[in-house]
């Protein structure tokens, strides 16, 4: 027998949980179904000696490392930076920094102001009310008045402390009179329902073991349980089914015992991020693929090419502790200036350099020889005594940057796993540069003794995005500015997927802003939707 | 932050890591972990025995990719060792387990004065500590920074201007 619902979701990140709240809220019945398992916290263990090694394994950001439940082959041989995602209730807020970023105006106007990339649907002021929104159910803290924003609502929770690391880096520019602002992150700064105050243990991006974290686990699947949501772990989708109407009717998924079912629904949201979105909609209809007359399903991939300058201090700066969310950000020179070479720009951010393995092991801080002699010469100059400067570089879309299925690979419940290409333009190798040189200028003000810069890693696309864009030309879009498929009626993307461009800012925020705007707007036209026959 | 990966077994074959692949590691960790600034040797704190255990208790998947890596190291000299390791994905287990088991020593975190990842609440009163110091005054001064788009709502143009002239 073939259940129906009202609404089907489809990824229980944090873009189906803000959009569970939503509609199970007005009453609609939802669906949600999880590929992954919920988050195991048992193994998240900083604070203990085996912290880093079991790290490594329980939360890998690579998905072809960690082989969690629900994670699925992405052949990445072809792309100059390495997929990262979690698969499980929280979806990849449960890895992330919690790093929480408003997309600035101008992101949204990348085409009027610098003539590349596409102009979003929508204007900066037109997502605020829901930035404002949902910042407080994420558990936002940080210091209101931000100068590189318009006026937004305050926020509840007072931002996480400098400790010696924030504050050597906001002395450093301040003597340089470039702009800062202390972190805005989604940890709590105090205990609020049912988060705790952050316990500064390094561990934001590998299982917070204090429940300070606003992953979407916590701050909303929790209680959309509670309240009758039916969340369905290791759920994996295999193909949306489309009736004989163009209309989305439903999914079928395989269960963690491999049991084939149809579930029928009003409505089917895809929020399985930019990967695993397109990788549905390029498996549907027996793997001819839907909503794709444009042939930009899987296209236009963007990942945010990162990287760092590290700072090492002759001075204790204590700094294997602090919250792995950032200290402060800079947006100096995140607006574009042409005679800088590029265009668009890039936000800068400070962390702790953390535990002592990740500065241990050969190729992640530069390429001095760590072995023999050297390692205890360089474990005593860089524990403690070092710092972080992240440079997230925003990329501009391209055709040519994609996600396809790849049938070589071993399918996970009937489905294939997925190829992506990728290559990083000259326009972003040219500002990832021409950044790096100004935070070492910066850290250079600053008094470091050493600094290693580590441009473009590649193991670092946390910020996926792109593949199935919004617009509101057809012959040019996947999805409509409410997320609804031009080709498939009752099919939606409320992920990362539809956006025009990347900003150059860590995008989870916008991601829940985006998801909220769409989900209202679908309650508020629910009775116009025109139901599968 | 960028995670060092390394090729990780399927558990389908166990393997031994008895006493000659531990003589083997002895060996390979005198090269790549010798004592020095006052802290200990790898070999001083036990790689290749109770700190081994430890690690395979917590990371069994690396038991076989070592066992692996040692026997195709046991004759290199060790003149070789460390670029070898650096340069061959088979053998970066090796790295891992000696300064991961290392790192878990509590001899070695005690001659770092490293209390792990102890917990220490949140004090964000520092922040207003900077603040009161005039760390931001110049940001604040300077005003807005964002550029507006030419279709910008109006009251988003007065916010805007009203913020530069204060």
């Amino acid at each position: 027998m073939t259940e129906h619902i009202d609404a089907l979701i489809v990824g229980a990140g944090p873009a189906g949980a803000v959009t569970a709240r939503e509609l199970h809220d007005a009453g609609i019945s939802v669906v949600c179904l999880e590929q992954g398992d919920w988050p195991d916290y048992s193994l998240a263990r900083s604070g203990y000696p085996d912290f880093e090694l079991g790290a490594r394994r329980h939360w890998n950001w690579d998905p072809n490392q960690r082989r969690g439940a629900g994670d699925y082959a992405i052949d990445d041989g072809e792309s100059d930076v390495t997929a990262l995602m979690y698969s499980g209730v929280g979806g990849s807020t449960v890895l992330y920094s919690g790093h929480w970023e408003r997309f600035l105006p101008s992101d949204f106007r990348t085409r009027t102001l610098d003539e590349v990339g596409d102009d979003w649907p929508m204007s900066y002021w037109n997502l605020a009310p829901f930035y404002d929104e949902i910042e407080s159910a994420f558990v936002v803290s940080g210091l209101d008045g931000n100068t590189a924003f318009p006026e937004a609502a305050p926020l509840e929770l007072p931002p996480v402390p400098l400790n010696r690391v924030g504050r050597l880096g906001a002395e450093g520019l301040a003597a340089k009179g470039w702009h800062w602002w202390p972190g805005m992150n989604a940890i709590a700064t105090r205990s609020v329902g049912e988060m705790h105050a952050c316990g500064q243990r390094t561990a934001c991006p590998f299982g917070c073991p204090t429940g300070a974290k606003g992953s979407a686990d916590r701050t909303h699947w929790r209680a959309l349980v509670r309240d009758g949501v039916d969340l369905r772990i290791r759920s994996t989708v295999e193909q949306v089914v489309v009736d004989a109407h163009g209309r989305a009717s439903g999914v079928v998924y395989v269960d963690a015992d491999g049991t084939r079912h149809r579930l029928s629904a009003d409505v089917v949201i895809l929020a399985a991020n930019a990967i695993g979105t397109p990788r549905i909609l390029l498996n549907s209809a027996d793997g001819a693929g839907i909503a794709n007359s444009t042939d930009l399903v899987g296209r236009r991939l963007m990942m945010h090419p990162f990287g760092n300058a590290i700072g090492i201090f002759d001075e204790d700066l204590e700094s294997w502790r602090g919250p792995m969310g950032q200290y402060l950000h800079s947006l100096e020179f995140y607006e574009t200036d042409r005679e800088r070479g590029f265009v668009r720009g890039a936000k800068w951010n400070l962390l702790p350099s953390g535990a002592p393995l990740s500065m241990m092991l050969p190729g992640t801080w530069g390429t001095e020889p760590v072995w023999g002699e050297d390692f205890t010469r360089l474990l005593r100059e860089r524990f403690g005594r070092s710092m972080i400067w992240g440079v997230i570089c925003e990329d501009l879309p391209d055709a040519d940057n994609r996600v396809v299925l790849d049938d070589r690979s071993p399918q996970t419940d009937g489905i294939p796993g997925v190829r992506i290409e990728y290559r990083t333009s000259p326009n972003t190798l040219a500002m990832m540069d021409w950044h790096l040189a100004r935070v070492e200028e910066l850290l250079q003000g600053m008094g470091a003794k050493k600094i290693i810069k580590n441009p473009n890693l590649r193991g670092t696309g946390w910020h996926l995005m792109g593949t199935a864009v919004m617009g509101e030309d057809a012959s040019s879009s996947v999805v409509d500015p409410w997320g609804e498929a031009h080709d498939v009626e009752n099919l939606f993307v409320f992920d990362g997927s539809s956006f025009p461009t990347s900003s150059g800012v860590n995008p989870t925020a916008t991601i829940a802003a985006v998801a909220l705007r769409n989900a209202r707007h679908l309650v508020e036209r629910r009775a116009a939707i025109r139901r599968s026959a | 932050m960028t995670a060092v990966n390394i090729r990780i077994g399927d558990g389908e074959r166990p393997i031994e890591l008895g006493p000659e692949r531990r003589a083997i590691l002895r060996r390979l960790a005198n090269v790549l972990i010798p004592a020095g600034e006052d802290l200990p040797s790898a070999v001083e704190v036990g790689i290749d025995a109770a700190l081994l255990d430890q690690v395979l208790t917590v990371r069994p998947d690396l038991a076989e990719p070592l066992g692996h890596a040692l026997d195709d190291l046991a004759e290199t000299p060790a003149n070789e060792i460390a670029a070898r390791i650096d340069s061959e994905a088979e053998l970066a287990v090796v790295g891992l387990v000696v300064a991961g088991g290392y790192l878990m020593s509590q001899t070695v975190a005690d001659a770092l004065r490293y209390p792990w990842q102890g917990a220490k609440l949140v004090r964000p009163d520092d922040v207003f500590e900077a603040i009161e110091a005039g760390l931001l005054d110049a940001v604040m001064e300077r005003g807005p920074i964002y550029r507006l788009p030419p279709d910008a709502p109006q009251d988003a143009v007065e916010a805007f201007n009203e913020a530069a002239q204060a």
